[in-house]
């Protein structure tokens, strides 16, 4: 037997008809904000009259403030959720009875599209009992196996299971200690025995951590919490040890602990197929747990991968953070010949620059002076007007006693600059 | 010549032990165990070294100024990425350029950059322990650590630094490559290769649209530097 109970006024809690639900049995389904079904088997035992049953789910929900609570029992779903959307106070119905029961209803209970319930207005038909009184293969004829399947919701046949709605996952672990710890190394041990419950309870729900918050109760009843977001969600107890210990070197708890919680935002566990014949990827937790090791390169912004900026100013470039993309062959070929390469200054180093004949024939800056015995250039560019200009004259000049070197001159300011080393 | 199965029963052997996923089991028949050179992408070197820089070694790359050092390592790291695996560089002094690695073919998503020349990540005490960190992790084909103007600074570190990197890459299919002016360490079956410019290349005569083309460079490889050869280093266009 399935029941529904029906509030006419949306609850002022969303969660208050599932809770109320949630009292009687766990196999509860939520129909929309006003509206929840119940899988009643097996109460039989607590309730030999549905009667009864009904009546006691009309005591709980007036407890829990629903002014006029609709409520019906049915030996089908669509039956109990249409008879307590339509009928009044408690409203129980035996085998066999639900189609009478059902018969004076509106139309309007099944939720049809307005296409649909402006066919059936123009067809005259007012209420459940109009359409359940149709042929079935006349139905089927007009509108399709569409038209059989209304008819059968409007009579209260209706096959298919309850889909339960799951309670909020909360994936949380807690530890409350006998007796304060103070450094690294007990908590490591004591981390270990919070973090691996919470690492089983995901895998099993086949869920992995994308943040995961700690918090540490201290003995001078502070709050020492931290945050961490790995470069991939993992719901390895070992990884997630490893990250927290290393952040815990950094910023450590200033007093001694006297409990430990973790809480971890979860994400849908990855499925990836891998090949045989390309080549194997990194281990995202082996990834996270290297860049959380170099976390005082990658937290100053100072690791990570380069991305090209779309912009022809020179050297504009942006870090980004290191998480490589599943391989795929890259297009294009790679280049025949080595290619030569700048080691650039950052920023570029301030110079002087003797010049004649319009070319530079003397470079002094800083690691960098010596004649020019050839040169290249100029080439000119410019860029940016728009925002922050910019105009340069580019030379590469080979320095007697030393290397190749890109030197340009800012024609906005007149003045030399070496951008690096041609190495 | 070989049947085609033949071929395709070598084709899956190569596989597996490329893949390491008969890392257990007994040696394939015909299989050479030692680990495979890592190419450098530049013929004449790896010609050279006699097939590429050795994996699980420290090696070194050194020259002066505009002798193709940079060249040579944005070379293999081109390579490396460019075959799926990663790579990583730990750049002292910040002096890498990604607009011209990306142009020499490196995959830029598949190099880890680490960035040194900042308060908080200055002194080449943090870039080794960088690097230990990166061996560590066994997660990279090739890691550089670019030494190139920290001479004096490279030769007060420990001398057991190096000792330690070798013992710890060298259990692993990873090549470290130092980058440096002169001759630092590397490891006992390391690759040490010296670079010497010989001539830069230019278009025509000194004078309006002319460019820098291209730079001979010379490479210096074995006991007592035997063994050379040279190659051009062309210039970005």
């Amino acid at each position: 037997m399935f029941g529904a109970v029906h509030s006419v006024r949306v609850p002022a809690s969303a969660d208050a008809l599932l809770a109320l639900a949630r009292e009687f049995t766990p196999r509860v389904e939520a129909c929309g904000p006003c509206t929840v079904l119940l899988d009643l088997h097996g109460l039989a035992r607590a309730w030999p009259q549905p009667a009864a049953l009904g009546r006691a789910l009309v005591d709980a929900a007036r407890a829990r403030g629903l002014d006029d609570p609709r409520v019906a029992l049915a030996f089908s779903r669509v039956a109990a959720r249409l008879l307590a959307a339509g009928r009044e106070g408690l409203t129980v119905a035996s085998a066999g009875q639900e189609a009478q029961l059902l018969a004076p209803l509106p139309l309007d209970l099944l939720g049809l599209a307005p296409e649909r319930a402006d066919l059936f207005r123009r067809w005259g038909l007012r209420t459940l009992g109009d359409l359940a009184g149709l042929p079935g293969g006349g139905l089927a004829a007009r509108l399709g196996p569409e038209g059989p399947r209304l008819r059968r919701l409007a009579r209260g046949e209706d096959d298919a299971p309850l889909v339960p709605t799951l309670p909020p996952e909360r994936f949380e672990c807690a530890l409350e200690l006998d007796w304060p710890v103070e450094g690294l190394e007990p908590l490591a041990f004591l981390l270990a025995r919070v973090l691996e419950p919470l690492g089983q309870t995901l895998a099993a729900r086949a869920r992995r951590a994308a943040a995961l918050t700690l918090e540490l109760r201290l003995v001078d009843r502070s709050v020492h919490r931290r945050t961490l977001k790995p470069a991939a969600p993992t719901a390895l107890a070992r990884t997630w040890r490893t990250l927290l210990l290393l952040d815990l070197e950094t910023h450590p708890p200033r007093d001694a602990v006297q409990a430990i919680t973790v809480r971890a935002e979860p994400t849908p566990s990855r499925s990836v197929q891998f090949s045989l014949l390309d080549p194997a990827q990194p281990s995202p937790e082996r990834l996270a747990e290297t860049l959380a090791r170099l976390q005082e390169w990658t937290a100053a912004g100072r690791g990570g991968s380069a991305a090209l900026v779309d912009t022809h100013r020179p050297g504009a470039f942006a870090v980004e953070t290191f998480s490589p993309a599943p391989f795929a062959a890259a297009a294009g070929e790679h280049p025949a010949a080595p290619r030569l390469g700048l080691r650039a200054f950052r920023p570029p180093r301030p110079a002087r620059v003797s010049v004649a004949a319009g070319a530079p024939v003397f470079v002094t800056a800083a690691g960098v002076r010596g004649a020019v015995v050839d040169r290249a250039g100029p080439w000119r560019a410019s860029g940016d007007w728009w925002d922050v200009a910019w105009s340069r004259e580019e030379w590469d000049v080979a320095v007697a006693g030393s290397g190749v070197y890109r030197i340009f001159r800012d024609r906005l300011r007149d003045e030399w600059f070496v951008e690096g080393e041609l190495d | 010549m070989s049947s085609p199965a033949a071929t395709v029963k070598a084709a899956l052997e190569d596989l597996l032990r490329h893949r390491r996923l008969h890392a257990d089991g007994p040696p394939l028949r015909g299989e050479d165990l030692r680990p495979r050179p890592l190419a450098t992408g530049v013929r004449e070197v790896d010609g050279l070294l006699g097939g590429g820089l050795p994996r699980g070694q420290v090696s070194e790359v050194h020259g002066p100024a505009s002798s193709g050092r940079t060249a040579l390592a944005v070379s293999i790291v081109a390579r490396t990425t460019r075959s799926g695996a990663l790579a990583a560089w730990v750049d002292t002094a910040d002096r890498f350029d990604p607009a011209g690695a990306a142009e020499a073919g490196v995959d830029l998503r598949r190099l880890l950059w680490l960035r040194g020349g900042a308060p908080e990540t200055a002194g080449l005490g943090r870039a080794v322990s960088a690097v230990g960190t990166l061996l560590g992790s066994g997660l990279f084909e090739v890691v550089v650590l670019d030494l190139v103007g920290q001479g004096g600074e490279a030769r007060r570190l420990p001398g057991a630094t190096w000792i330690r990197l070798q013992r710890q890459i060298e259990r692993q299919p990873t090549a470290l490559v130092l980058l440096g002016d002169a001759h630092l360490a590397h490891g006992p079956s390391g690759a040490s290769i010296a670079l010497r410019a010989l001539c830069a290349r230019w278009s025509g005569a000194p004078g309006p649209g002319r460019l820098l083309q291209g730079l001979h460079v010379e490479a210096r490889s074995g006991r007592q530097l035997s063994r050379a050869a040279r190659f051009e280093l062309v210039a970005s266009s």
